[in-house]
């Protein structure tokens, strides 16, 4: 990162609104932060206007706290709920359309390669279900068919939220929801297995109910992606405003859905990815 | 990567030395591009501009481009131009057809976006029924999009376009993309004399910090930035933001005026304006009507061509100046709805004297006799 | 057909005013700059903005990106220099520092945003501003909602090809002319006192 970004030009900083200052001085750049530090340091996440207890938003905060190098991370979402809550987040973002996020990543993370040769820029997709499974999922899978260094998270919870919570591929049997009056007819796609037999180098489906287990998979998914493959994580964060269930709910209702064995905690890993991450979590490599 | 020398866009554009070649369309287009500096291309095969990017690619092999590769669907190709563009480095792709309409959503968003991307159309048919052969009624979809429109008469054209649009679309107060559409097959697989300089010389780099909107790499300001986030909420203020957004695309157009006068040396060519009978056109249209007119100085009746360079911005006051004395418009043109014919009309006082005519479609040929014969007419 | 010249003058124009760019009005060459839609000499309108910025009420510049944050060679001593001619202005600094469409509120004393410019211009009773530093996109953005619902006048220093939106534009707007302007504004001053 220019580090030129983060520093206010002389003179000017008795004018600059607090939470730039806070950026300056608390914010994660270069400084290895991860969620265990949370509450000490300047998130990368403003106010945003998602609802309360949303799960998508708490995912998205611990996901930005688990970044390995917010600065030199570029994400690349798509429309959505977390598409209201990028503007007002500290890193580089692109809002592709709807469905082609894997496709406008391809085209950055190569783009940035070209510029920065030999340089950490990583290139970080994060959409919802509908965008990831549904409408992109071809653009998705090519991404990862061909190989591309840049990592996938799904924030899914199991709908099109912001358009007002309709059905969506992510959405299990037999739920209700617009556009499935009866009852979905179909399961709950199997995209951690479909993306581990396209070619994912990691793959994991976490939750926000176990914020440690997320950050590792956060840092492994984009440490993998740098150097072996593209990578892949689910993260199931539940919307109680579609759902209709009580904003304080959430948590406890992931914690439900394992119980209930309709959510399993996921972790695929290629054997190449496998060394890879021996060899920095032993710390041998950087 | 292959050795060239940067030159400015004046000396590769207007002073150096160039010589003839005897090549198709599509090897025009690989031409332009060995000389235009371009970082990256992303291809998908559609008819009739397969070719064109073969050859990009081929030229990537050799060196002349950083990175290269073939996308999986026309909206995944240009999503990806897009992001690239984004990323700060210069890009070229191609499509024609079924691919533009594919593309489509891509299109006004390069122009919201600022994108100074370069993208040739090959012009063909499109469903239902399928064919692939010319046609430009994708260019009536285009008009509106946002994105700058050159339309190439011949390989000659299609090979000076191409560098002069990425010269146009990357001034800072244009900043928006620029579509140079060839008619497929007639220009794109036809072998034509194009005067080139030398392959060793090349258009110097896009600098993205001349941008008018930061790049997304995590090296411009400001840190907190989204391209290009919801501007509709919060309240009524936001619309108007948006609104501005928007005129503000319509109004890099207009820039860009000055620009393709420069370049493209006019937004229109015009040879004998006096006539009382002038025949307005563009693409391969004015090829026809070269012929057409040829034959009817023979036969003593006087003719006068427009040819229209640039589509979008459209030369309106050129068009209304050069037209005044005139008595009869003729408009030919290669698909069903005249939309040149009605871009025309719309920039004049007077459309009683446009003929919106001849129009062939669906591939089919122009003989110049159609042309001549409405030029009889219309000289009774 | 226009019949009339289009000026590009203080508003409010109204709801949603053209862009100047599409009414006619032309960007100016390197040495020329515009004022009010008509293009003139550098000099001229280096004059007309030290007047107009003179004899407001409450001038307010509105440093951008581009100069808030030391992001590349040269910003440090362009800020030091838009700063003293703040100064001898007697003029307010109100950051732009980014673009994001502000949520949930902007504060409107200590920033201004380019999607919602008016409400900080409005809030203040900013009746001259100053736009330096600011991506041209945005800025003609900004420019546009300004004319058409204050009454404020926009002057935009601008490091480009400059802004038919505005009142008065500069092009390529470096130390040099920022540092002229400071000159010129201590002349005009000393005149007065």
């Amino acid at each position: 990162m220019n580090k030129g970004l983060i520093t206010i030009a002389p003179g000017f900083e008795d004018i600059m609104p607090a939470e730039y200052r806070e950026l300056v001085e608390h914010g994660p750049y270069e400084k290895g932060y991860g969620i265990s530090d949370l509450g000490t340091f300047k998130e990368l996440l403003e106010e945003h206007p998602l609802c309360a207890g949303c799960g998508l938003a708490l995912s998205l905060r611990l996901i930005l706290a688990s970044l390995p190098n917010p600065e030199d991370t570029v994400i690349v979402g798509s429309t959505g709920c977390s598409s209201l809550a990028f503007p007002q987040v500290a890193v580089h973002n692109i809002h592709s359309l709807f469905g082609n996020q894997n496709a406008v990543a391809s085209g950055l993370k190569r783009a940035l390669k070209l510029r920065y040769p030999g340089r950490v820029k990583d290139v970080v997709v994060i959409a919802g279900d509908g965008a990831t499974a549904d409408i992109g999922l071809d653009m998705v899978m090519h991404s990862w068919f061909r190989r591309e260094n840049i990592t996938t998270i799904m924030l899914d919870n199991e709908a099109y939220a912001n358009t007002g919570g309709q059905e969506s591929g992510m959405s299990t049997l037999g739920t209700v929801l617009n556009m499935a009056p009866t009852g979905k007819k179909f399961p709950k796609l199997s995209l951690p297995e479909i993306a581990r037999e396209a070619g994912c180098a990691y793959v994991a489906a976490v939750a926000p109910a176990q914020p440690k287990r997320l950050e590792r998979a956060v840092k492994r998914a984009i440490l993998v992606a740098r150097e072996t493959g593209p990578t892949y994580l689910q993260v199931f964060s539940p919307c109680p405003t579609n759902y209709k269930f009580p904003p304080k709910e959430t948590v406890a209702r992931i914690k439900q859905r394992e119980k209930e064995g309709t959510f399993q905690y996921k972790e695929y890993i290629a054997p190449a990815a496998q060394e890879l991450l021996a060899l920095i979590e032993e710390g041998k490599k950087e | 990567m292959i050795e060239q020398k940067v030159v400015t866009p004046d000396h590769l554009l207007f002073q150096a030395g160039r010589e003839e070649h005897f090549i198709t369309g599509s090897e025009a287009v690989k031409e332009a591009i060995k000389r235009a500096n371009v970082d990256m291309a992303i291809s998908y095969p559609i008819t009739p501009q397969s070719e064109s990017m073969h050859l990009v690619g081929d030229i990537y092999a050799e060196g002349y481009l950083k990175e290269y590769y073939r996308g999986e669907n026309e909206f995944a190709v240009m999503s990806a131009v897009a992001g690239a563009s984004m990323g700060g480095v210069r890009i070229f792709t191609a499509t024609g057809g079924p691919g533009t309409y594919r593309a489509f959503e891509m299109f006004p968003t390069w122009a919201g976006a600022r994108l100074p991307i370069v993208c040739a159309f090959m012009t063909r048919g499109v469903n239902s029924p399928l064919s692939i052969q010319p046609d430009t009624i994708e260019m009536a979809a285009l008009l509106d999009t946002g994105i700058m429109m050159f339309h190439a008469e011949n390989g000659q054209d299609l090979y000076d376009m191409i560098l002069k649009a990425f010269v146009i679309a990357e001034k800072t107060d244009v900043h928006i993309p620029a579509g140079v559409f060839a008619d497929g097959f007639f220009v794109t697989h036809t072998r034509d004399k194009v005067a080139m300089p030398q392959a060793n010389i090349k258009l110097p780099p896009y600098d993205p910090h001349s941008a008018p909107v930061p790049t997304m790499d995590m090296e411009t300001v400001p840190l907190r930035q989204m391209r290009d986030p919801f501007v509709m909420k919060s309240n009524f203020i936001s619309y108007a933001a948006h609104a501005s957004w928007q005129q503000e695309i319509m109004a890099a157009a207009e820039r860009a005026r000055k620009h393709v006068d420069k370049y493209l040396g006019g937004l229109v060519e015009a040879e004998n304006e006096e006539a009382e009978i002038l025949i307005v056109a563009s693409g391969t249209a004015v090829s026809q009507s070269r012929d057409a007119i040829k034959i009817a100085r023979q036969e003593g009746i006087d003719v006068g061509l427009i040819k229209i360079k640039s589509i979008r911005p459209f030369p309106v006051k050129e068009i209304r100046s050069l037209t005044q004395k005139a008595k009869a418009l003729i408009v030919p043109e290669f698909n069903r709805v005249g939309w040149l014919s009605r871009e025309i009309k719309s920039s004049l006082d007077d459309t009683t004297k446009v003929v919106g005519g001849p129009r062939v479609f669906g591939g089919m040929t122009m003989p110049p006799e159609m042309i001549l014969a409405e030029i009889r007419r219309c000289s009774a | 057909m226009l019949t009339t010249e289009y000026r590009v003058l203080a508003g409010p124009e109204g709801y949603l005013p053209p862009a100047a760019a599409s009414m006619g009005v032309v960007l100016p060459e390197k040495g020329e700059a515009l004022v009010e839609g008509e293009i003139v000499p550098e000099e001229v309108a280096m004059q007309k903005i030290i007047e107009k910025a003179l004899a407001a009420k409450n001038p307010v510049f509105f440093p951008g990106p581009k100069i808030l944050w030391a992001w590349k060679e040269g910003v440090a001593e362009r800020a030091k220099a838009v700063k003293e001619l703040a100064e001898a202005l007697g003029a307010k600094i109100i950051p732009m520092p980014d673009y994001r469409p502000k949520y949930p509120m902007i504060d409107p004393n200590v920033e201004i945003n380019p999607n919602h410019p008016n409400l900080t211009i409005w809030h203040n009773k900013i009746d001259v501003c100053f736009f330096v530093g600011v991506h041209c996109h945005y800025a003609n953005m900004a420019l546009k909602i300004i004319r058409g619902g204050t009454s404020c006048y926009t002057i935009a220093l601008c490091g480009e090809e400059g802004h038919e939106d505005a009142m008065i534009s500069l092009r390529d707007a470096g130390l040099k002319e920022i540092q002229k302007l400071t000159e010129i504004a201590k002349e005009k001053r000393a005149l007065h006192d």
